[in-house]
């Protein structure tokens, strides 16, 4: 019998999914990150401000991003970008989280039991 | 209480570094946190609060010191190859790097061998002019390299908040082997004359001397960290 993927986590790979997205549209640098986050999910999604950059740290090492030093109005800052092996992890990230949520909105609207989800 | 910025910044700091997350990565984190507060502090400054509850207001959105802590520390991919490899950092490298600073050693005394005492059986006779200067070079880097190489490590152990174990058996061991080891040369011991240098091993003449030797490269080594420990344990103390 086939192994199945579990979920011990449901917000497992959800800040690396926001950054990600976020960061497919334009460079940002960590503060910036974390006010589009805040402001884009009305607050819903609200942690503390300052474990953002693990997340960023870890996907620039796993070569999802890439980071560079820019300087503005005299103050330098580290600016995020996804490379190409990012838009792939994007893509990932994004099908497995609509699977999931789709499997947890047919839980919430009475999916029958035994029934295969995704 | 609240904590102050700086407070913040130094003990999330020492928690990174003992808990073994590589100085680099410690380094990078702190700035660009160091670098969000200042962008949080400006925004509450712009929403009318002063400096002083502007501050205590960014330290509170950034995140209480455990969970800055706990993100950085449980991602293994950010820890330092001390907390990874010990016994690689303090048992394999300083032999490696011992073993290449006598090899530079040795092919000095060779090649100031065949230069200035080509009719000579041995290297260690008495020399004069710039043959002093040429084979002291070497004779430096061979009684040095072991106590450079326990400097390496006392410099890392400070920077890594290490345990005094690992860095104590890197130490003891580049004590003892630099204490036991002895140099011989001999052109007549191969065919040719083109002079054989050899290092060997062991306690020699003299267990005592050895010993002696050993001991006198392990203080030596161990000085500059045991310095730094003192100073700051005098500065917390203050």
């Amino acid at each position: 019998m086939a192994a199945r993927e579990t979920n011990p986590n449901f917000m497992n790979g959800v800040p690396e999914l926001l950054i990600l997205r976020l960061l497919q549209q334009e460079e940002m640098y960590g503060y910036e990150i974390v006010q589009a986050i805040r402001d884009r999910t009305d607050a819903v999604i609200a942690v503390g401000e300052g474990v953002v950059y693990p997340v960023l740290h870890g996907l620039e090492r796993d070569g999802a991003l890439k980071s560079r030093r820019k300087t503005i109005n005299g103050r330098s800052r580290i600016y995020y970008s996804v490379t190409r092996a990012g838009s792939r992890r994007l893509s990932d990230l994004s099908e497995d989280w609509a699977h999931l949520t789709g499997a947890i909105q047919k839980m919430l609207t009475g999916g029958q039991h035994g029934q295969v989800i995704a | 209480m609240a904590k102050s910025l700086h407070e913040l910044l130094n003990e999330l700091r020492e928690r990174l570094l003992r808990a073994g997350v590589a100085p680099r990565h410690v380094r990078r984190y702190l700035n660009e946190l160091s670098d969000h507060l200042a962008d949080l502090k400006a925004e509450e400054e712009r929403e009318g609060r002063s400096p002083a509850d502007a501050e205590s207001a960014a330290l509170i959105r950034l995140g209480n010191i455990d969970d800055l802590a706990k993100a950085m520390t449980e991602q293994a991919e950010f820890q330092s190859w001390c907390a990874r490899a010990p016994w690689a950092m303090f048992g394999l490298a300083p032999i490696l790097s011992l073993a290449v600073a006598w090899c530079i050693a040795l092919l000095i005394l060779w090649s100031g061998w065949q230069i200035f005492l080509a009719n000579t059986d041995t290297p260690f006779v008495p020399i004069d002019g710039f043959a002093i200067f040429y084979f002291g070079v070497g004779r430096l880097l061979y009684f040095i390299a072991p106590i450079l190489v326990g400097w390496g490590i006392g410099l890392i152990a400070a920077r890594q908040r290490l345990k005094a174990i690992w860095p104590s058996v890197g130490l003891v061991l580049i004590a003892l082997i630099g204490g036991a080891a002895r140099v011989q040369a001999s052109r007549t011991a191969v065919s040719g004359g083109l002079g054989h240098i050899r290092m060997d091993f062991g306690l020699g003449a003299s267990v005592q001397g050895t010993l002696f030797h050993a001991l006198v490269i392990f203080s030596l080594a161990v000085l500059p960290y045991f310095i730094w420990r003192f100073q700051k344990a005098r500065f917390f103390s203050a």
